[in-house]
């Protein structure tokens, strides 16, 4: 850990890791994720797969009427998915705002205003839902850090009113607010203003162009996924938090990846023939089993190999790992093995991931196991998940046992290798 | 003593957490101990003596050092084989150990 050269590399990492605005997006999406799931979770429900003659949505239509049991689901989705680039600019702003210790509630209130300034209409005056979701995810991150430095700039500039003291403190700070507030949307309607006199496009058409369907486009072939995911456990390998390192980056190209699959499978489409391979959910159930580094192979090859000395180091750490592990937390094995900054374990803990990766890939691409249409809380058990995250398919399970075995075979030799060279070193001592 | 743990989203070291409390609660040590994210840590400042981070969060380590040690908190980073590990006893030793310099 003191070699100056990994000392710089935590440092960037850290500095990234840490940098206000990433921080901001990241943290932004994490709030909004008990909405994603439980979105996630609707269309699952108004699509569960039959098992023989019990169908769940079938039954609870024929207490309910046709159809309505679906509607159920159906208005979680416009609440949670359908407005999803709405939730995450007023989410970002106010973790922005936070950060920076200024009034997060107006930033984020502001933010969201300005979203629906900007958002095309439809003719005969509606929003339009196609840009207050994932569509829109761009522009929300984009307006949030915006508009949010902005209020923070004209906060510090005096242009406020000041209330004597003894008036509420709520009261107080909505006119704190309020010259700025008018200032950043009289701004944001001039522009789109001249957005529609100039360009005749929308901001939302014209950033999705060129930003987000390229990137998406990117996101959602087999090279960038397996960028991903070395990135991931090369910064894992380090003892730094990976997932929260790069969350900021890969959560905006790939949330709306499976937004896509999700209204799709709503709409009737099977999990084989919607469009996305690569999402976060397919790396969370199909290659981060057990966490990070696919670790719960690692914890069942070393009860494998160690089964004789009931006392190993190795195994108590196993044993201790196991509960959480099950849950894809998977902190334990990583510290304490040692997995970070153990020569041994580097080439599996990294490669076997990233191996995965392309075994889960060519599965999906192929058609013979389905897409993932739904998203789980990232604690789902391995098995569970597969089956879940696949539209409720045995096939997902199929490749998840699939993926472990592989990922146990593989581990083995390192396995092996580090309990010889853990002997050698106590004989040594 | 009050002593927080800072990580990424508490769940591991909500565990040792637990062990920690168990450790204090046998030696007869009286000391409130909580896992927050590093967002919440800011809102808990009040009369709190030692930070322990996380081995995955250690780059967080000069920030929060650089905001808190003027305050007279003590910081420092989990030992990495004993957060691993789960060892109550040993991070209990490394907080009061933190917290003797005070």
């Amino acid at each position: 850990m003191n070699h100056p050269l990994m000392q710089r590399f935590i440092e960037v990492a850290g500095r990234i890791g840490a940098q206000r605005h990433l921080v901001a997006i990241r943290d932004g999406f994490v709030a909004i994720m008990p909405l994603v799931i439980i979105g996630s979770l609707g269309i699952l429900i108004n699509n569960f797969p039959p098992f023989g003659s019990f169908d769940l949505p079938g039954i609870l239509n024929g207490i309910f009427g046709e159809g309505n049991w679906q509607k159920v689901g159906g208005s979680i989705w416009n609440g949670t998915f359908a407005v999803l680039g709405l939730l995450i600019a007023f989410s970002i702003a106010y973790n922005l705002a936070k950060s920076y210790e200024i009034d997060g509630l107006s930033s984020g209130l502001i933010t969201a205003a300005a979203y629906i300034m900007l958002v095309p209409e439809t003719p005969d005056w509606g929003l339009s839902f196609a840009w207050l979701g994932a569509q829109g995810l761009f522009v929300a991150i984009i307006l949030a850090l915006v508009l949010t430095e902005l209020f923070r700039y004209l906060l510090q500039s005096r242009l406020t009113i000041k209330m004597p003291e003894g008036v509420p403190d709520g009261v107080s700070r909505s006119f704190t607010a309020l010259i700025p507030a008018s200032i950043i949307l009289i701004l944001v309607g001039l522009f789109q203003a001249l957005m529609s006199y100039f360009a005749e496009i929308s901001i939302f058409e014209w950033i999705f162009n060129i930003i987000q369907e390229p990137l998406q486009g990117l996101g959602n072939t087999l090279p960038a996924a397996m960028v991903v995911s070395f990135l991931n456990h090369l910064l894992w390998f380090f003892g730094l938090h990976g997932t929260n390192i790069i969350g900021s980056v890969i959560e905006p190209v790939y949330l709306p990846l499976i937004e896509k699959n999700l209204s799709l499978y709503q709409n009737g489409v099977s999990a084989f023939d919607v469009p996305n391979i690569v999402t976060k959910p397919f790396l969370d159930s199909f290659v981060f089993m057990g966490g990070s580094g696919t670790t719960i192979a690692l914890l069942i090859a070393i009860f494998f190999v160690i089964r004789q000395e009931k006392n190993h180091p190795y195994r108590e750490v196993a044993k201790l790992s196991t509960p959480a592990g099950l849950f894809n937390i998977n902190e334990p094995v990583i510290f304490g093995l040692p997995i970070v900054l153990n020569p041994i374990m580097m080439l599996p803990f990294i490669l076997i991931p990233v191996i995965l990766t392309v075994t889960s890939y060519v599965a999906l691409a192929t058609g013979i196991v389905p897409k993932t249409v739904a998203i789980l809380p990232w604690t789902t058990p391995p098995i569970l998940s597969g089956y879940l995250v696949t539209g409720g398919s045995w096939r997902g399970i199929a490749l998840q046992i699939f993926n472990l075995t592989l990922a146990i075979i593989l581990y083995i030799p390192f396995v092996v290798a580090g309990v010889r060279a853990l002997k050698q070193r106590m004989e040594a001592r | 003593m009050n002593i927080i743990l800072v990580c990424s989203a508490g769940m591991s070291t909500s565990m040792l957490v637990a062990k920690m409390k168990k450790a204090a609660d046998n030696r007869g040590v009286t000391a409130t101990i909580e896992a927050v994210s590093e967002s919440a840590l800011k809102r808990k400042l009040e009369n709190l003596h030692v930070v322990l981070i996380g081995p995955q969060v250690r780059y967080l380590e000069k920030k929060i050092k650089s905001q808190l040690e003027p305050k007279g908190i003590k910081v420092a980073v989990i030992d990495q084989m004993a957060y691993g590990m789960v060892q109550g006893e040993k991070v209990l030793d490394q907080a009061l150990g933190l917290y003797k310099e005070i």
